[in-house]
């Protein structure tokens, strides 16, 4: 997942999470503010009754009779205010939750009960207001506050969601860079238009990375220049000079066998200089993948190549492609990588055996296997077999063994999946998948 | 024929200059950018051998003023860089071959063989081997009227024995001929000696059998 939606679904849980938690408390919350103004209110009226009273004594309210009470309820019964007088002995002050009969009807009240004294009589003063008024009003106050939340976290998700999109816009610049990259030599180091530092040290450090890459690809590529030049030189001299011996008439007959053990010898050694050669240039991507080669004719060409190779053994070839492919690369690398191949199973293979080479679509893509009935790898040398010098089997003794590592080598370059397996004494099956 | 042999190794330069004038072709040597550039200036080659490793000079700039002489040497390029780009480069800037390094002395002079033939309207690509002719343009081979039918790698070992005829040739030369552009380490002489075997075989209907001598433990000659 990406790092923007990350976040920005990390923002929306969290805000979601807290609008959730306020929606769970909001109605104790917001019943205990309720309660918290009404009870305000019921002591401010307290105040005023007590200010009346002063200002006009006990008995405008309740006349000289002890027994007579005072109440008073305003029109819907929200409020009401009742003093009576009481004894002494039943002082009770408190604000509380309670009951009333008004007029028939059985309604909770939020009542304030005061006892006081004045003019030698003491007196309870009761302040109530209507608990479904209350209710009502924080109903109301508790809607509008979840409308308002809601909207907040609606908006800051949005506002979230653009601001990480143009935070982490440098970051998705860096990212289409490399991908654009396919090779270091195709590298430009780029300066990145941000002010997050972070960014610009990610961005400084990938340039820096990919130009000493760059680099070492230069590198690598003028060294394995200077060793053909190092190398191949002294090769062609000694084999010019031996050229020329040959040809010098003068020459007893055991020298010139010599010579031609020299002459092979030689020979060897270009092979092997050449091989490292070509792999080393493969891998520092100097040949061009730009060819249509169609497998098909790939096939075609190398089973022409070896025609007359597979007369000399008695070898018999069955080529059966019921489809084709047509892959980007070098003609020429592909051509030795199934040679390579083939003439392998030319050269392991026993008098009278068969080659077969199968090209068929697959689900993962084209495969192409190529079979013979020769005398096998053994399991454990099976994982060795595309590694550099590593003299497996070679019946003549002289193989440098680099057949192999090139196949494997030009498979790499081209994206090809090779796999080999093999039974001792049955033969062995090299496929390469060209996957879709 | 006058030949400019640009090589600074010296001995790789002495070895084709031996091998050169055996072959009746007139050379001179230059082992430097500068002396190759005072020479073509003056002389008139016919064919321009030029490594492009030269420590004073850049080999592409000496081709470049080759190519802008007047009577158009044929250029061969000798290198032993070899890089793919390198290659194209020579090519493209109007060299008439490129030989990687090492190369076999005898490929040189079948190279400067079909220069000769290209270039300077060498008429007669057919060659003669007691009354068979070989058309190497055509790549046919007819005796009188009968055309005699090899195989690709069959007319390639005819040919390339005929043109060094009378020269003893190894299997080994044989081989890097016929698959010069396969890279094997252990190439199987027996290849060589089964296309032998036929090619005797084809030829024998028509000609002695003593056209081609077998030089033991070595290879074979071509007499003629």
């Amino acid at each position: 997942m990406r790092l923007q939606t990350k976040l920005t679904l990390f923002s929306a849980v969290s805000k979601v999470l807290i609008l959730l938690l306020l929606i769970f408390l909001l109605p104790f919350l917001i019943s205990r503010v309720a309660l918290h103004n009404t009870d305000k209110r019921l002591l401010t009226k307290k105040e005023q009754v007590f200010d009346i009273i002063q200002r006009q004594g006990i008995d405008s309210f309740v006349g000289t009779g002890s027994d007579e009470m005072y109440g008073s309820y305003n029109l819907l019964k929200e409020e009401f205010i009742s003093i009576e007088p009481i004894d002494t002995s039943q002082i009770d002050n408190r604000i509380e939750n309670s009951y009333r009969d008004v007029e028939g009807e059985i309604l909770e009240y939020r009542v304030l009960s005061l006892a006081f004294e004045v003019e030698g009589g003491t007196y309870l003063l009761e302040i109530g207001r209507s608990l479904a008024t209350i209710r009502e009003t924080s109903d109301t106050m508790q809607r509008y506050a979840s409308y308002f939340l809601v909207a907040v976290v609606l908006i800051t998700v949005f506002i979230d969601l653009a601001f990480v999109r143009i935070l982490l816009r440098p970051l998705r610049l860096i990212l289409r860079r490399l991908q654009r990259i396919g090779h270091p030599d195709s590298f430009r180091p780029n300066p990145l238009p941000t002010t997050t530092s972070d960014f610009v040290y990610l961005n400084n450090t990938i340039n820096n990375m990919m130009m000493q890459i760059q680099e070492a690809f230069l590198k690598e590529k003028e060294f394995i220049g200077n060793v053909s030049h190092e190398l191949l030189t002294p090769v062609s001299i000694l084999q010019t000079r031996l050229e020329n011996l040959l040809n010098d008439p003068a020459l007893p007959e055991e020298m010139l066998e010599k010579l031609v053990e020299s002459q092979r010898t030689l020979h060897r050694l270009k092979s092997i200089v050449h091989a490292l050669l070509l792999i080393s240039r493969i891998e520092n991507e100097q040949y061009l993948r730009n060819e249509e080669v169609s497998v098909k004719s790939l096939v075609s060409d190398v089973a022409e190549e070896i025609e007359e190779r597979l007369e000399i053994k008695r070898l018999t070839l069955d080529k059966s492609l019921t489809d084709d492919i047509t892959w980007k690369g070098t003609y020429s690398l592909l051509f030795t990588m199934l040679f390579n191949v083939v003439n392998n199973a030319i050269k392991y293979n026993r008098p009278g055996g068969a080659i077969t080479i199968e090209g068929r679509n697959t689900s993962n893509g084209f495969k192409l296997d190529v079979k013979d009935t020769g005398v096998g790898i053994p399991e454990e040398q099976l994982p060795n077999i595309f590694n550099r010098f590593k003299r497996l089997h070679a019946p003549d003794g002289e193989s440098h063994g680099l057949g192999l590592p090139i196949v494997e080598t030009v498979a790499r370059f081209h994206k090809i999946q090779l796999s080999v397996s093999s039974e001792v004494g049955k033969g062995t099956c090299f496929s390469f998948l060209f996957p879709v | 024929m006058h030949v400019l042999i640009v090589e600074d190794e010296k001995s790789l330069a002495s070895e084709l200059e031996h091998f050169l004038t055996k072959e009746h072709y007139r050379c001179d040597v230059a082992s430097t950018g500068n002396e190759a550039s005072e020479k073509i200036a003056v002389n008139r080659y016919d064919f321009i051998l030029l490594d492009l490793g030269l420590p004073d000079y850049n080999g592409l700039d000496l081709l470049r003023e080759a190519k802008e002489l007047e009577h158009q040497p044929a250029i061969i390029i000798l290198t032993a860089r070899g890089a793919v780009e390198d290659r194209i480069e020579g090519l493209s800037l109007g060299a008439d071959d490129y030989l990687p390094k090492p190369f076999s002395l005898l490929e040189l002079q079948v190279r400067m063989q079909a220069i000769m033939r290209r270039k300077f309207n060498v008429k007669s690509s057919v060659l003669n081997l007691h009354g068979l002719e070989i058309d190497s343009s055509a790549r046919r081979v007819n005796f009188k009227d009968t055309e005699v039918s090899l195989t690709k790698k069959e007319f390639d070992l005819l040919h390339y024995l005929l043109l060094h005829k009378n020269r003893i040739l190894t299997r080994l030369q044989l081989t890097e001929h016929i698959w010069g552009n396969i890279l094997e380490d252990d190439y199987d002489s027996n290849y060589i000696d089964v296309h032998i075997k036929n090619l005797r075989k084809k030829l024998g209907a028509y000609i002695p059998s003593d056209w081609l001598e077998t030089v033991r433990g070595v290879g074979y000659r071509l007499t003629a």
